[in-house]
């Protein structure tokens, strides 16, 4: 499927199943989640996180509903467990069947993202790693004059801003020397094409959602 | 800076980086905010750690804010911020793009009714009490706040204004100084 029209899908079901309470809608929606998470060969390792991941807030979310909260009510406690985990499905989908690059690309040539937000969240996705090394350079920096930095210390964040600010700097000034210019019309070395099947499924599934909504509890 | 009102390369640039600063150190507030529902649980207020620690959430968009100065950085700045961390494999999956986006608006209008002029304390505070009563709003229907009883209600609204205040109000704002006093961005006034 489209990777644009699957994140609008995406974002559709979960806006719809956090205003209803219908827990066959839910469990509906994990079903096809795991299918297609199986389909898509998911790790049984992030499959079995996956599963972990929401339990704490869950369980606290049904603890709370069931024993202190006025209705005591197993129903709601049950549809706001299964809503967690269809949130963090859904979410998988997304990450499990597409890339990041495959994501961008099809924003703006489907979506018409203008280019310019779409290189450059690419380009600073790129720098994941070494975000992530920065932030342990500065703490480690920080620890061999005896400070500790933790995530509420102002200088923690302002270091790494910093280092943001001059990387951002010079990964625009990289980009724009290599002639990449704001709005201009561009070439695509990679096209992403919407088929009619694409928006037949996403109706489809849409549909789908409503008919559960309407006929299940 | 560059033009007042268009995001330029540099800036979306930055404003992702921004995002990943804050996904990376949320890493560690995912952990906080298990221990905090698994202490708070048997005695009815797990859902109060999603209160404590909501303040930590919205810090990306405050910051972008205050950084940048144009009229969407709160926004592009904290919904960037929640899409990164979805591929970063964060606990939330899906309703992070949608938390993304609340919280993204909720710190947006707080700039919006200074006129994108002020950026001072009363900025700090316009931005926590939007992003307090929208996020709450938000959590009113996705996560059953509807259900609990209306002294519980009050308390959690209470502390997530607090937490809001404290970590992506104060924090941000002293953040948002050391950066001035360090000429990257222009003074409040």
């Amino acid at each position: 499927m489209n990777p644009s029209i699957k994140l609008l899908l995406i974002i559709i079901i979960s806006l719809e199943i956090s205003f209803t309470n219908h827990l066959t809608a839910n469990a509906f929606i994990i079903l096809i989640s795991v299918i297609f998470l199986f389909v898509h060969h998911i790790s049984k390792q992030s499959f079995f996180k996956l599963m972990l991941v929401p339990l704490i807030p869950a369980l606290a979310l049904a603890i709370t509903i069931r024993w202190f909260s006025p209705s005591h009510s197993w129903w709601f406690a049950t549809i706001l467990v299964s809503r967690l985990y269809a949130y963090c499905f859904l979410g998988a989908l997304i990450t499990v069947s597409t890339t990041p690059l495959e994501l961008a690309r099809s924003l703006e040539q489907n979506a018409h993202l203008p280019s310019q937000y779409v290189y450059g969240t690419l380009a600073a996705v790129n720098m994941v790693p070494r975000t992530i090394q920065e932030v342990k350079i500065i703490r480690v920096a920080g620890q061999m004059r005896g400070v500790q930095l933790s995530f509420w210390s102002p200088r923690l964040y302002f270091k790494a801003v910093l280092a943001a600010i001059s990387w951002s700097d010079h990964l625009a000034q990289a980009m724009e020397s290599q002639g990449f210019v704001e709005g201009q019309a561009r070439t695509y070395a990679h096209p992403i094409k919407v088929s009619f099947r694409d928006w037949g499924l996403f109706f489809a599934w849409i549909i789908l959602l409503q008919l559960c909504l309407t006929f299940f509890p | 800076m560059q033009s007042k009102q268009h995001f330029h390369l540099r800036d979306i640039i930055l404003l992702a980086l921004i995002g990943i600063i804050f996904a990376v150190i949320y890493f560690g507030a995912d952990f906080i905010y298990n221990a905090l529902t698994v202490a708070l649980s048997p005695i009815g207020y797990g859902p109060a750690a999603n209160d404590i620690t909501m303040g930590i959430w919205c810090m990306a968009g405050t910051l972008s804010g205050f950084l940048l100065r144009k009229p969407g950085a709160g926004f592009l700045g904290e919904f960037l911020a929640a899409a990164i961390e979805t591929f970063m494999n964060g606990q939330w999956g899906a309703a992070n793009f949608i938390s993304g986006f609340v919280q993204g608006v909720a710190t947006e209008l707080g700039f919006t009714v200074t006129g994108y002029k002020i950026y001072n304390w009363l900025t700090v505070v316009t931005t926590s009490l939007f992003a307090a009563v929208i996020t709450f709003g938000w959590d009113w229907f996705k996560n059953g706040y509807s259900h609990f009883a209306p002294a519980m209600q009050i308390s959690l609204f209470i502390i997530r204004f607090i937490s809001i205040f404290i970590f992506s109000g104060v924090l941000v704002k002293i953040i948002a100084n050391l950066l001035e006093r360090a000429h990257v961005v222009r003074k409040g006034y």
